[in-house]
């Protein structure tokens, strides 16, 4: 898995607005932080099923 | 380092701009864009900022580690500023080593660099390795290219792991240590702590601290008060104070500038901080 299911750009979310679209992790409905971007978007080897435990605990809950 | 407050030394104030863990989503007020890391930069330097602690970011505020990017915002901030000294970011959470080399690869090279003495946690499943092997090759490379390294302390163990790397190292005089209060990896913070931290502190050396979230006031004021120096901005702190997002980078630094003047401490100019630092 190279980018996260649950990541979407946005510009606006509740009264948040940017400019540019920016991380948005559909399960912890908020914007993420740059850093935890890096594991959404698997940048630098990096996988969401291995490293984010929001996506973690999500797929034990779906389970 | 030297005695206190009572000995008069200017404090050298640093402001960390960006960073790299968090964005405009935590504070819309902190700079992502080349151009605004230069505007932040020049409005703390006139509140008394010597040193800029820069990161890079993309278009929409991801984290950037190009030599490129960091180019941008170097240019960006000496456009916009009279005098500071750069001091470019070397950390990188999960981001391989030798994208975490470029930043340093600017022209001209930056007077400074952050130079991270340990692993770190980060999240519940990432780490920032830091192995001394990828310490020796950051600052090898920092030393050829006349950049001073900032040698950042997050706890006990990476101050044992900074008097091994000053024995087998031959980093210019004087050592410059960053002793990093907060929360996780980070060392708890306390007055107390700090002052045990200095005990452990090379003879000779120049001891900056910075704190994360509601420690920053408190340790950077403890510093400037033990005659260190301190490092204040959004990266560090999104906050005023509690429940207050802060207006800008430059309110930290003046609120930090006003302590140190109340303190009996003068804040460094640029010229002052080169000298203090062996720049």
């Amino acid at each position: 898995m190279a980018e996260c299911p649950h990541l979407e750009y946005r510009e606006t979310a509740g009264e948040q607005t940017f400019e540019t679209a920016r991380a948005y992790c559909a399960v912890a409905d908020e914007f993420v932080q740059p850093m935890r971007a890096d594991i959404c978007t698997g940048r630098y080897g990096l996988a969401p099923s291995e490293d984010c435990e929001i996506y973690r605990e999500a797929a034990e809950t779906d389970q | 380092m030297n005695a206190g407050y009572h000995d008069g030394e200017p404090v050298v104030v640093t402001a960390a701009l960006t960073g790299g863990v968090h964005g405009k989503e935590a504070n819309p007020n902190l700079p992502e864009t080349p151009a605004e890391i230069g505007e932040a930069a020049a409005a703390c330097e006139r509140a008394g900022a010597s040193v800029v602690h820069l990161h890079a970011r993309r278009e929409n505020g991801e984290r950037a580690f190009s030599t490129d990017r960091f180019q941008q915002v170097a240019d960006a901030v000496r456009e916009a500023t009279d005098d500071v000294i750069l001091q470019h970011s070397t950390g990188g959470t999960a981001a391989p080593e030798d994208r975490r080399i470029e930043p340093i690869r600017t022209d001209p090279p930056p007077e400074m660099a952050s130079l991270d003495m340990g692993p770190l946690n980060r999240y519940d499943h990432l780490t920032s390795e830091n192995t001394r092997a990828f310490v020796d090759r950051l600052h090898d490379e920092m030393r050829e290219r006349g950049i001073k390294p900032e040698l950042e302390v997050f706890n006990d163990g990476h101050l044992n792991e900074t008097l091994a790397f000053l024995d087998r190292s031959d980093t210019t005089d004087p050592p410059y240590l960053n002793l990093v209060f907060g929360g996780g990896t980070t060392s708890p913070p306390s007055p107390r702590r700090l002052l045990t931290h200095l005990d452990d502190v090379p003879d000779g050396a120049e001891v900056n601290v910075l704190g994360f979230g509601p420690h920053q006031l408190p340790v950077t004021t403890t510093s400037m008060l033990v005659g260190g120096h301190a490092r204040v901005g959004l990266e560090d702190n999104v906050y005023y104070r509690q429940g207050e997002p802060a207006t800008s980078n430059a309110q930290l630094v003046e609120r930090t500038a006003t302590v140190a003047e109340q303190l009996g401490r003068p804040v460094a100019t640029t010229t002052e901080a080169r000298s203090i630092l062996g720049l």
